[in-house]
């Protein structure tokens, strides 16, 4: 039987705005799948240990202030010096044009602005899960 | 006059001979009619039946402006002697580069301003912390020390009515900043007013800019409130935002109750340390925001007023007006703003006005601005937000009249159900054991977390309209506006000044005072001393507060009380 969806969501930094990360969710919840919450203030290196602890298969990191730009790519970064680089990495938020395209580039796979509908989130992870075999066996 | 049987016959005669024939031709657009936040049915006409069947007694209910139950507003004479101060948020930079943006704002005819800080100031942190990488004087101003306190109120003292500093975490360690900033620039403590929301319960409850566990937090603002009182009577020391609720998407009647039940943590608090109930109560005010239904915001502004008169009183038993009227902010909300068709948001925020302003919205307004959804506010964006007021203000009328909309039978019906509704809420929350019980264990933040999720899903199935979002789209859209740029550089002047404030201060001076705030803490005395000892032996805010948290901890809410759980 294929295991749910594990989600972790996260805040990164200072940045307290947590109405997205709420909204999300619940969203994905209803959606069926496993949601974690990071709560406030995490460094990368704390998202990281939770994401591998945890065995989730999607991270969904939230920022409407600065984070983005030097946490987002960190946690990448050491999700895959401890070969845990097979996980999907998206971000979310008040994240300019310009910024977004750089996220891609360090290898944040989708990066969603503020007003994308829950749908077309829980769309593009049910796409990369199957994508990916249809979830993992347990 | 007609009476009642008149007008219920007529009413039948109307339905029966005028109405069905139209609906029969021309059905209802929609079915039900609801209002927006509250989801309330809203009738198709409401008539002096309605009235009768709420009881309505004008002089109860309503009164006279000036009187209570203050439904009718504070000042008897409504707008027709002052206008309110006009005023708006800003912060972003170092303190020299904000006040430059604040004498613009004061040259723009504004009246009034709103500091917001960076987070890394308001979580109290250094600017050269880890955690505060990429943020410093980001979301607002970054202030580590006395220096830069000083160099951001190089304003024009004479143009400013009101200063509101946010700075709810270590709010007494910004009030001693701020003091002490004031006294080397000579500016006389009692020619404006200083506004501290010092709003610790509502970050709490869905903000996050806390640093303590809840009741060290709570004991830190009743410090900063209680010298504020003996020290400068003429200063606002307390605001309860339930602005932030809004903004956090709670209906009015959520907004209202949560914010009287945080009024009373606070109200009970300072009355324990000696203060009576007809000192204290004219300290407090509010700061609300309003939303799009324009109904809605004029009954929860009336209803407002006249629940806190209520409250003061049949609960605490008030005996001097003062006491009694609410003494309130109103802005526009940030809530209803689109990211997309930005400009779209000036019309937003000309309706919200108008809201703000037929409802008596208060002494103070305050204009978010069009271009916020993108990033803080650009110059322009700046200049059309102050005109967006004067409008208001010059152009519509509104403001020539008192509570225009009273008698009105959907005003009146809908200010008595907010009313009656906020009651309702309040005695729920009571009997949990007040707010900071609810915020504990995380009442207040899963109410809110339920409505998140309600609004959006309303938007996404279209249920509720956003032109611009889900009516009016259009395809292939781009940003048609100039948005505002951070600059890089903020953050590497910031920590070499601080580097530099760290070599040349007296370091045996500053620990020392260090050592005295973190006594203090444990004793129990009043913190705003201490803290003005240690501003004025160039400690840096930082450090204040790490004194701080060596003696209270530091608050890290468990999933149950993070709303998502």
């Amino acid at each position: 039987m294929a295991r749910r969806t594990r989600v972790l969501l996260a805040k990164l930094g200072l940045d307290a705005h947590t109405i997205g990360v709420n909204v999300i969710a619940q969203a994905l919840r209803d959606a069926g799948m496993e949601v974690i919450y990071s709560g406030l203030k995490q460094t990368p290196e704390m998202v990281a240990n939770t994401a591998i602890q945890e065995d989730v298969d999607v991270i969904g990191m939230s920022s409407l202030s600065a984070a983005h730009m030097t946490h987002f790519p960190r946690v990448v970064e050491l999700l895959r010096e401890r070969g845990a680089g097979d996980k999907l990495v998206i971000g979310g938020g008040v994240i300019p044009d310009e910024d977004s395209a750089a996220l891609l580039e360090k290898g944040i796979e989708r990066v969603f602005t503020m007003g994308t509908a829950t749908t077309e989130i829980i769309a593009y992870i049910e796409a990369w899960q199957a994508g990916r075999g249809a979830g993992r066996d347990t | 006059m007609s009476d009642a049987k008149s007008i219920e016959q007529g009413r039948e005669a109307w339905q029966r001979d005028t109405l069905e024939p139209r609906l029969a031709e021309a059905p209802e657009r929609k079915h039900p009619f609801t209002t927006q936040a509250m989801g309330w049915p809203v009738d198709r006409l409401y008539t002096p039946q309605n009235l009768d069947a709420i009881g309505f007694d004008y002089v109860r209910d309503v009164g006279f402006p000036g009187e209570y139950p203050y439904t009718r507003g504070t000042d008897p004479n409504g707008y027709r002697s002052d206008l309110w101060t006009m005023m708006q948020v800003s912060g972003f930079g170092t303190g020299e580069d904000w006040a430059e943006r604040g004498r613009y704002m004061l040259d723009q005819g504004l009246t009034g301003l709103f500091l917001e800080y960076d987070l890394p100031t308001t979580n109290g942190l250094d600017s050269d912390h880890p955690l505060a990488v990429g943020e410093v004087g980001r979301a607002g101003i970054a202030v580590d020390s006395l220096d830069d306190m000083e160099a951001l109120l190089d304003l024009p003292f004479d143009k400013l009515q009101r200063l509101t500093s946010i700075c709810n975490g270590p709010q007494t360690v910004n009030l001693a900043m701020i003091l002490a900033a004031l006294k080397r620039r000579g500016i006389d403590p009692g020619s404006f007013t200083l506004q501290m929301p010092n709003a610790i319960l509502i970050e709490y409850t869905c903000v996050g800019r806390y640093i303590f566990p809840p009741d060290h937090g709570l004991r830190v603002a009743i410090d900063a409130l209680e010298y504020s009182i003996q020290n400068h009577p003429n200063w606002i020391p307390i605001s309860v935002v339930s602005a932030q609720l809004y903004a956090a998407y709670a209906n009015p009647v959520q907004e209202l109750a949560f914010s009287f039940a945080i009024a009373k943590e606070y109200l009970d608090a300072a009355l324990a340390r000696g203060f009576d109930i007809d000192t204290l109560a004219p300290y407090f005010s509010f700061i609300t925001g309003i939303d799009m239904d324009f109904f809605e915001a004029v009954g929860k502004l009336r209803a407002y007023r006249k629940v806190w008169a209520r409250i003061m009183r049949e609960e605490y038993g008030a005996k001097r007006p003062e006491s009694e009227q609410l003494s309130l902010t109103a802005s526009p909300g940030t809530m209803s703003l689109t990211l997309q068709q930005p400009l779209n948001n000036i019309a937003r925020l000309g309706i919200q006005m108008l809201a703000c302003v037929i409802g008596n919205g208060g002494h103070a307004m305050n204009t978010p601005l069009h271009d916020e959804a993108h990033a803080l506010p650009t110059e322009d964006a700046i200049a059309v937000g102050a005109a967006v007021q004067n409008i208001v203000a010059h152009e519509t009328g509104v403001a020539d009249t008192v509570d225009p909309l009273a008698g009105s039978y959907y005003v009146e019906t809908m200010t008595r159900r907010i009313e009656d509704a906020v009651f309702e809420e309040l005695a729920k929350i009571e009997s949990m054991g007040g707010a900071l019980a609810a915020i504990k264990t995380g009442y207040f933040q899963k109410e809110l977390a339920r409505q998140q999720y309600e609004r959006t899903r309303a938007i996404e199935d279209g249920s509720r309209v956003l032109v611009g979002v889900n009516h009016s789209v259009r395809e292939g859209e781009k940003r048609n506006i100039e948005i505002h740029k951070h600059d890089p550089d903020v953050e590497h002047r910031q920590i070499r000044k601080l580097e530099r404030l760290r070599a040349e201060r007296d370091g045996i001076a500053t620990r020392r005072a260090l050592d005295r705030l973190r006594d203090a803490a444990r004793s129990g005395e009043n913190l705003v001393p201490p803290c003005l000892e240690a501003v004025n032996a160039y400690a840096t805010h930082g450090e204040m507060c790490g004194a701080l948290r060596d003696v209270f901890g530091e608050y890290h809410p468990d999933s149950l009380t993070t709303g998502i759980s």
